[in-house]
């Protein structure tokens, strides 16, 4: 039913980051990075910085940052208890995507970290993946979302802000939660 | 201000340094005299100055040489693995926090990629008249930039290693000034051989400084009558970001220059390295000393 990837495709998944992976990931300011926990349940959540914020050590390995309001403990719970991850990164105006699975492993080796200073601040940790697998997916699921369409922004608009959703599920004031929010999004290092 | 080139050639110049020349895309780019350096913006948002190593004389080009950092935060690096000949790359107007004195005679001391700005101030003095000589040291003789040119010039000494600083001082005619520009470890020996007042040194990065923590104070925008308050952990870069009243910015480290503003009443407490002048600020990494600070903004 689901059909077999075309042979093209297949022969594009490569167990290294070649040159043109590296270019990808180095104009790269987004991506998802899925764990699991020891119990076998999924988490994943979002990593975003300027674009080549995660640095290619070497063809076989990754460094992510982990900066602030990353719910750092979730992800690091998983790859302490289970090391798979698996990495979707996005390049705004880009319809592929570059997809890397692989193990990861936290890091505080002060040279990893000097090189994701941002505004004379380090990050305190960083999560390494020594990468399996790295292929580019194909851009359909870009194309029919038109995620990169400037009229797709209007979406936003008809959802409610954070603010709202929690004051909601809390019995909260929204316009005070907003603003705590707006407060925190101003320190971003 | 900004303007915009077009990346006509890219040679590598040393062991993991490459030279990029710059055209004006529409007509001819803003002058410099030695010494001077630009911004560079990358189209990875990162933005780095490098200082101008061509010829002034001409009108239609920029040279910049960039070294590969091995702990690269993604600004040498970028520019080694993906910059390629023939793309549009926007850069700042010239500015000079290292300009040539006039003097009968100069001592030029560069170390590795600290040549970038010695090399044209070398041509200008010589055309100048002046007596010069250059000491130029490096890790290893194929990391350093130019050496082969100037290898052919009478006044220049190139050697791996260390100069010896001190043993230059005491030669040292009190009618030459010192320029030097290299590691931090070398710009730190020529500020403890050389006396303060022969010296330019040209940083490019920041020392690291132990500052005395961070006080809030009051901050008054003379034109347009604005008063912001300063909390101890935000940059007045940021504050004046925040009022409406930004000033352009570049390194956001105290280095370039670019975010200068002039201080009409209080106490600046002066944290960069530009070394401008005691009314100039730069909020990027400045603050002040006084509870209340009057900018000319
Ligand atoms: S931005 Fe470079 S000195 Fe302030």
């Amino acid at each position: 039913m689901l059909g077999e990837p075309g042979e093209v495709i297949k022969a594009k998944v490569r167990t290294r980051i070649d040159s043109h992976f590296h270019r990808f990931i180095a104009h790269s300011p987004f991506l998802c990075l899925a764990t699991t926990d020891a119990a076998g349940y999924a988490d994943c959540s979002p990593r975003g910085d300027y674009p080549g914020f995660v640095k290619v050590l070497d063809e076989h390995t990754l460094a992510i940052p982990d900066r602030l309001g990353n719910k750092l403990a979730d992800s690091f719970t998983n790859i302490a208890d289970n090391p798979g991850v698996g990495l979707i990164f996005l390049v705004p105006g880009h319809r592929e995507t570059l997809r890397v699975n692989g193990t990861a492993y936290a890091t505080d080796e002060p040279d990893v970290l000097a090189r994701m200073q941002v505004e004379g601040k380090r990050p305190v940790l960083a999560t390494i993946v020594e990468v399996r697998e790295a292929f580019m997916h194909c851009g359909r699921a870009v194309v029919r979302s038109r995620l990169w369409h400037a009229e797709s922004q209007a979406l936003a608009e008809e959802v409610p802000s954070l603010g709202q959703i929690v004051a909601d599920q809390l019995a909260l004031d929204a316009a005070a939660v907003d603003a705590d929010l707006e407060a925190a999004y101003k320190v971003l290092y | 201000m900004s303007q915009t080139t077009l990346l006509e050639r890219v040679e590598p110049v040393a062991r993991d340094v490459l030279a990029l020349t710059l055209r004006g895309r529409h007509g001819p780019l803003a002058p410099w005299q030695p010494g001077a350096h630009i911004d560079l913006s990358l189209p990875n948002w990162l933005q780095r100055q490098y200082s101008l190593c061509g010829d002034p004389a001409d009108p239609d080009r920029y040279r910049i040489a960039v070294r590969r950092e091995p702990l690269s935060r993604g600004g040498s690096e970028y520019v080694h693995l993906f910059l390629r000949e023939g793309r549009e790359l926007t850069v700042s107007l010239p500015r000079n926090n290292f300009p040539l004195v006039p003097a009968p005679s100069y001592l030029f001391v560069a170390g590795g990629i600290g040549i970038t700005p010695i090399l044209p101030m070398l041509r200008a003095a010589t055309a100048l008249g002046a007596a010069t000589s250059l000491v130029y040291t490096g890790r290893a003789a194929d990391t350093m930039p130019f050496a082969q040119e100037l290898a052919s010039r009478h006044d220049t000494r190139i050697g791996v290693g260390r100069a010896d600083l001190t043993a230059l001082a005491a030669d040292l005619d009190p009618s030459t000034l010192v320029y030097c520009c290299g590691p931090e470890a070398m710009l730190a020996a020529a500020e403890d051989a050389f006396p303060a007042g022969q010296l330019h040194v040209e940083r490019f990065r920041p020392r690291t400084w132990q500052f005395p923590a961070n006080r809030p104070f009051e901050l008054v925008l003379a034109r347009s009558g604005l008063t912001l308050p300063v909390s101890q952990d935000e940059p007045v870069l940021d504050v004046l970001d925040r009022a409406g009243a930004g000033v352009p910015a570049g390194c956001r480290e105290g280095v370039c220059g670019t975010c200068e503003v002039t201080v009409l009443e209080g106490t600046p407490e002066h944290r960069d390295e530009v070394g401008g002048a005691a009314d100039r600020l730069y909020p990027c990494v400045s603050r002040a000393l006084s509870d209340r600070l009057v900018l000319d903004l």
